[in-house]
C-alpha cells in the first residue's frame, strides 16, 4: 500500500505549492512529530517511567482508572499504565526491526537485480512480484501460526512478508542511476564494481527508502498489533498492546478501559507515526 | 491484447502454485508431528510409524507436494485437529457468512472511498482538514473500531446488534448466504435482521480500505483535474459537478480499482479479527479459533482460500483494467 502512495508522490508534489499555501505550514505535523518523539522517549525509559513492575499484580482486579492506577487495572490486578508504557516499547522495537530487516533483505536484493540487470534482474524481480501478489498480512498469520507464537517469531513472519517492498523501490532507483552520466565516468575512471554499486548506487537510492521506511511504521504498528490481538505474540502476561486488548474483550461491557486503553495507544501511536511519515513524504517530494 | 489477458492469467496461475507450495512448506515447519497429533500421546511409536506411512509422510517431499496439491484441488483439506471433522466440512458452513460479511464490506468500502477521495480532491477550504481525519482513519486498528462500534451502537445506542450474526437460528436456506436466502423465501423479517447484524462488522472492516482507497483516489483525482482536457471542460462551461463525475473520476479511477484490489488483503486480515470480536461465524473466527489450538489443517486451509480470492480478484480487475483503459495495454 505504502509503494503505491509512492508512486504517487512525483504526482503529487507538483500540486504542492499551492496547497502548502493553503493550509497552515504544518502544525499537525509538528505536534505529530512532538508526541512521536515524546512516545520514543517514554518506550526508551519504560522502566523508569511505569510506576508498577508489568508483570506483578499492583492493586485490586477491575480498579477504575483514577489517581492511584492513571488507566485503572486489569482483570489480575496488573497497572495498566505500567503495562502500556512497556508495551509501547514493544510496538517500536517491533515496526523498527521489521523496517531494518525489509531494508537489509529488500536492499540487497534491489541492489543486485539493479546493478547486474540482465537476466539477474528479471529472475530476482519476477520472484519478488510473486511475493507481492501474495496477501501479506494473511500470510504473516499463517507463517506464525505455522512456526509457533512468539514476539521473535512474530517479527520473522513479517520480515519475510514485508521485503518486497524495498527491493522494487531498491531496484527502480538503482536502474535508473545506472545509466547517468555519473556511474558511467566512475566506471570509466576505473573504480572497482563494488566501490560503484556500494559508494555510487546504492545512497542514491536511500531517499526513496527512507520515505517508504516512514511511510510504514503506522501501518507496522497495526499489523503487529493484530498479530499479537490474534494470540500470536508473546505468551500471556507479556505487556503487548494488542494481547492486552484481546484479553481484556471479555470486559468490554462491565469494565471498558481494559480493552480500550491499550488499543486507544496503539491508534495514537499509529497516527503520529502515519502523519510524521506523510509530512516527511510531502517534503521529500518538494524537494526534487 | 489477448495475449496480454492470457500472460496475465498465467502469472495468476503461478502466483497459485507459489501459494499451496508456501502452505505446504508452513505445514512441514508445523513442530507437531500430525500422525502423533492423530493417535494421541498413547500410542505407541510403531503405530505412529504405520499412520506415517498410510499418511504417505515417508515419502520425499516433491511426491508428497503433488499428492497435497492434488487434494487441495479437490477441496481435501484433511481433518481438523480441533473440531474432529473434515476442514472442508467445517468450511462449507462457514465460507457464505464470511463471504455475506467481506461483500458489504467491500462495497462499503468502495462507497466510502470515493466519497472520500472527491471531497479531499476538490477545492474547498475543509481539505486540509480531509486529509488528518483520513491520515487518522488509517491508524485505528481494527479491535478499536470494533469495540467503539459495540460500545455506542449497541450498548449505548440500542440500535445494532453487537454480536452474532442472525436472530433466527432456525432459519436455514439454500446458498447459505441470509440476505439471499431471505428473500427467496419472502422472510423480510429475517432479511432486515440479517442486515442489522451486518452493519456494524461490515462497516468496521470497510474504514480501513474506504481510507486506502480515499487517498489513491484523491491524488489521482487531484492529477486529472488539473489536466488541460479538465480545464478546457470547465472552459467550456460545465459545472464542478460534471467535471469531477465525467472527466475526473472516469480517468481517476484506474489507480484507485487496484488499490481496492490490494486492499483485500488488509481486509481479510481485519475479518479474522473482526469475526472473533462479533463472534461472526465465519472463516476468519474459524481460523482464529484453531490458532490455540494450533490446528494448522484448518489455518493452512484458510489461508488457501482466502489467499486464492485474492490473487483471483486482483488479476481479474488487472484484466477488467486492460479492457477497460488502452493506456495500460501499451
Amino acid at each position: 500500500m505504502a509503494a503505491t502512495e509512492l508512486l504517487t508522490t512525483k504526482v503529487r508534489s507538483e500540486g504542492l505549492g499551492l496547497r502548502r499555501l493553503l493550509r497552515s505550514p504544518g502544525l499537525l505535523d509538528r505536534f505529530a512529530l512532538f508526541v512521536l518523539v515524546a512516545l520514543i522517549l517514554v518506550a526508551i525509559f519504560a522502566p523508569l517511567i511505569a510506576p508498577h513492575d508489568p508483570l506483578i499484580p499492583a492493586g485490586p482486579p477491575l480498579t477504575p482508572p483514577g489517581r492511584a492506577f492513571w488507566f485503572g487495572t486489569d482483570q489480575i490486578g496488573y497497572d495498566i499504565f505500567s503495562r502500556v508504557v512497556f508495551g509501547l516499547r514493544a510496538s517500536l522495537v517491533g515496526a523498527f526491526v521489521v523496517i531494518l530487516s525489509g531494508i537489509v533483505i529488500g536492499g540487497l536484493i534491489g541492489l543486485t537485480a539493479g546493478a547486474v540487470g540482465g537476466w539477474v534482474d528479471s529472475a530476482l524481480m519476477r520472484t519478488t512480484d510473486v511475493f507481492l501478489a501474495l496477501p501479506a498480512p494473511l500470510l504473516a498469520i499463517a507463517v506464525v501460526a505455522a512456526i509457533g507464537p512468539g514476539f521473535t517469531h512474530t517479527l520473522l513472519a513479517v520480515a519475510i512478508v514485508w521485503w518486497p517492498w524495498y527491493a522494487r523501490i531498491v531496484r527502480g532507483e538503482i536502474t535508473a542511476l545506472r545509466h547517468r552520466p555519473q556511474t558511467e565516468a566512475a566506471k570509466l575512471s576505473g573504480i572497482s564494481r563494488r566501490r560503484i554499486w556500494f559508494r555510487h548506487l546504492l545512497p542514491g537510492s536511500l531517499p526513496a527508502v527512507l520515505v517508504l521506511a516512514t511511510l510504514d511504521v503506522g501501518g507496522l504498528i497495526l499489523i503487529l498489533a493484530g498479530l499479537s490481538f490474534l494470540g500470536l505474540g508473546a505468551p500471556a502476561p507479556a505487556p503487548e498492546l494488542g494481547a492486552m486488548s484481546a484479553q481484556g474483550l471479555r470486559f468490554l461491557l462491565s469494565s471498558w478501559w481494559i480493552p480500550i486503553v491499550p488499543a486507544a495507544f496503539v491508534a495514537i501511536l499509529a497516527f503520529v507515526a502515519n502523519l510524521v511519515g506523510d509530512g516527511i513524504r510531502d517534503l521529500m517530494g518538494s524537494m526534487e | 491484447m489477448l495475449r496480454l489477458v492470457v500472460r496475465r492469467l498465467g502469472e495468476m496461475l503461478v502466483v497459485l502454485l507459489v501459494l499451496t507450495a508456501v502452505v505446504f512448506v508452513l505445514r512441514q515447519l508445523q513442530p507437531a508431528d500430525p500422525a502423533r497429533v492423530a493417535l494421541g500421546g498413547r500410542a505407541s511409536t510403531g503405530a505412529v510409524e504405520e499412520y506415517r506411512r498410510e499418511l504417505g509422510f515417508d515419502k520425499p517431499l516433491l511426491v508428497q507436494y503433488v499428492t497435497y496439491l492434488g487434494n487441495v484441488v479437490q477441496g481435501d483439506f484433511q481433518a481438523s485437529v480441533r473440531t474432529r471433522r473434515p476442514v472442508s466440512e467445517d468450511l462449507a458452513v462457514a465460507i457464505p457468512a464470511t463471504l455475506e460479511l467481506a461483500a458489504v464490506a467491500l462495497l462499503a468500502a468502495v462507497i466510502g472511498g470515493v466519497a472520500l477521495g472527491v471531497v479531499g480532491a476538490a477545492k474547498w477550504r475543509g481539505s486540509a482538514v480531509v486529509r488528518g481525519v483520513m491520515i487518522f482513519g488509517a491508524s485505528i486498528p481494527v479491535f478499536l473500531l470494533a469495540y467503539g462500534g459495540i460500545l455506542i451502537f449497541s450498548r449505548r445506542l440500542g440500535w445494532l446488534p453487537g454480536t452474532g450474526r442472525t436472530s433466527y437460528r432456525e432459519f436455514h436456506g439454500p446458498t447459505g448466504l441470509l440476505l439471499v436466502d431471505s428473500l427467496i423465501e419472502g422472510r423480510f423479517d429475517v432479511f432486515l435482521d440479517a442486515l442489522r447484524h451486518l452493519i456494524l462488522p461490515a462497516l468496521t472492516i470497510a474504514l480501513l480500505s474506504a481510507v486506502s482507497i480515499g487517498r489513491v483516489l484523491r491524488s489521482s483525482l487531484f492529477t486529472t483535474l488539473h489536466a488541460p482536457y479538465a480545464r478546457t471542460a470547465r472552459a467550456k462551461g460545465l459545472p464542478e459537478r460534471v467535471v469531477i463525475a465525467r472527466h475526473g473520476l472516469r480517468n481517476a479511477s484506474g489507480p484507485a480499482i487496484s488499490m481496492a484490489g490490494l486492499q483485500l488483503g488488509l481486509m481479510f486480515a481485519g475479518i479474522v479479527i473482526v469475526e472473533t470480536i462479533f463472534a461472526w461465524p465465519g472463516i476468519g473466527w474459524y481460523m482464529a479459533q484453531s490458532i490455540p489450538t494450533n490446528d494448522f489443517a484448518a489455518i493452512g486451509a484458510v489461508t488457501l482460500i482466502l489467499g486464492a480470492l485474492y490473487v483471483v480478484i486482483n488479476a481479474l480487475v488487472d484484466v477488467l483494467q486492460m479492457v477497460a483503459d488502452p493506456r495500460i495495454r501499451h
